[in-house]
């Protein structure tokens, strides 16, 4: 489960031996996160080495600048906005900021897709979206960021961030559709054969 | 179930290879983490109080060389004649470095790291000899162990690219763990010796 990112509380007294340099602190805050982040970068760049240089740099940054985290916000916040702009600035370096074209967006009364879907069939259609769409997609729905907030994190709009979820979305309905259709077009000529 | 759902639902991925050495090599290098020090390591891990440690640290390592009489005396004579004070703490080894330093700086860390390297292969031989000898370790003491090896590993790999001014300071921090490991390994090897049963 995702949802895992925002679940984890770190003691205070981890930070505070962090901040006095002590290695098994380092060590204790990389494994609570390493899940959560390598997960979050996974699914904004969709490819595992990236996502791991991700991981690795996010977390090196956090190490240093721990002495500028405040115990305001809980510590999982800070680092996982450090992971999306981390990874928000990986697309853009890597000219994958465009985002997905115009699409057509059908709402009919059928139950989603994604209902029935199994969960590889997701991760392979969520694949396939463009980098940007998909990490809008991922931040507005999984990791509960505010359209106004993705707007900030990307330099975009709010209407864009509404869009890229609307047609995201769209998208995904579309790829797993066929899948499906096709899933019981076999399972009937299976049966006819029969 | 809505997308959302859906999504959050998608199990978690952990990367092929793990990162983590990279960063603690990366943390060491910039000076921004140290292991911890090996007296509260120690206290909070073993519960061993420092005096008794120190004591018991200097009977570790010249009664089973004697007791088995093991090959190597120059290993085994430099092990015995190694002063109490230097394998007490780490900060009586500061402190001994620190009251050595004279006009002729160079000649005295040259002497330090041989002393230090000596210790160092003393420490490894008395691990080595009485590893099969010695009680199998709990949990707890096998993770505290597996801790300092790695520690030891990242001082090894440290010292492959340091410069030569922090060649002391870091053997230092070598030896400081295998007294740690030592520590450790003596309550299983007093153990063991207690109730006849060893690793086989």
């Amino acid at each position: 489960m995702s949802e895992a990112f925002s679940q984890l509380e770190l003691p205070a007294s981890v930070v505070e031996r962090a901040r006095a340099g002590d290695l098994a602190a380092f060590e204790q805050i990389y494994r609570r996160f390493e899940k959560p982040v390598y997960t979050l970068a996974l699914r904004m760049l969709g490819d595992g080495e990236s996502a791991r240089e991700v991981l690795h740099d996010a977390m090196l940054k956090v190490f240093q600048r721990i002495d500028q985290y405040r115990n305001d916000a809980p510590f999982w916040a800070w680092l996982r906005q450090i992971v999306s702009n981390e990874a928000l600035m990986r697309l853009r370096r890597e000219h994958r900021f465009e985002s997905e074209a115009d699409a057509e967006l059908i709402v009919d009364g059928a139950a989603p897709p994604w209902v029935r879907a199994d969960s590889l069939a997701l991760e392979r259609a969520l694949g396939t979206l463009p980098a940007l769409t998909r990490s809008v997609l991922w931040l507005y729905h999984v990791e509960g960021y505010s359209h106004p907030e993705i707007a900030g994190m990307v330099g975009k709009t709010i209407s864009f961030s509404k869009s890229q979820v609307a047609r995201g979305t769209a998208r995904l309905r579309d790829l797993l559709v066929p899948a499906e259709v096709e899933s019981v077009s076999c399972r009937t000529q299976t049966s006819l054969a029969l | 179930m809505s997308l959302p759902e859906a999504l959050r639902a998608l199990p978690q991925q952990a990367p092929a290879q793990s990162v983590w050495p990279q960063l603690a090599a990366q943390l060491a290098a910039q000076g921004r983490a140290r292991a911890q020090p090996a007296a509260r390591l120690s206290t909070r891990r073993w519960r061993v109080p420092a005096a008794l440690a120190a004591g018991v640290l200097l009977v570790a390592i010249a009664w089973p060389l004697r007791q088995h009489k093991t090959p190597g005396p120059a290993v085994a004579d430099a092990t015995v004649s190694l002063p109490a004070a230097s394998i007490s703490t780490n900060a009586a080894n500061s402190a001994n470095a620190t009251s050595k330093q004279s006009t002729d700086r160079s000649a005295d860390a040259a002497t330090r790291l041989a002393s230090l390297q000596d210790r160092s292969q003393a420490l490894e031989h008395w691990l080595r000899e009485t590893q099969r000898a010695a009680a199998p370790l709990s949990g707890q003491d096998l993770a505290a162990a597996a801790e300092i090896e790695d520690m030891i590993a990242l001082v090894d790999g440290q010292l492959g690219a340091a410069p030569r001014d922090s060649e002391v300071r870091l053997w230092q921090r070598r030896v400081a763990l295998l007294e740690d490991l030592t520590a450790l390994r003596y309550s299983s090897y007093k153990l063991a010796e207690k109730t006849g049963v060893a690793l086989r």
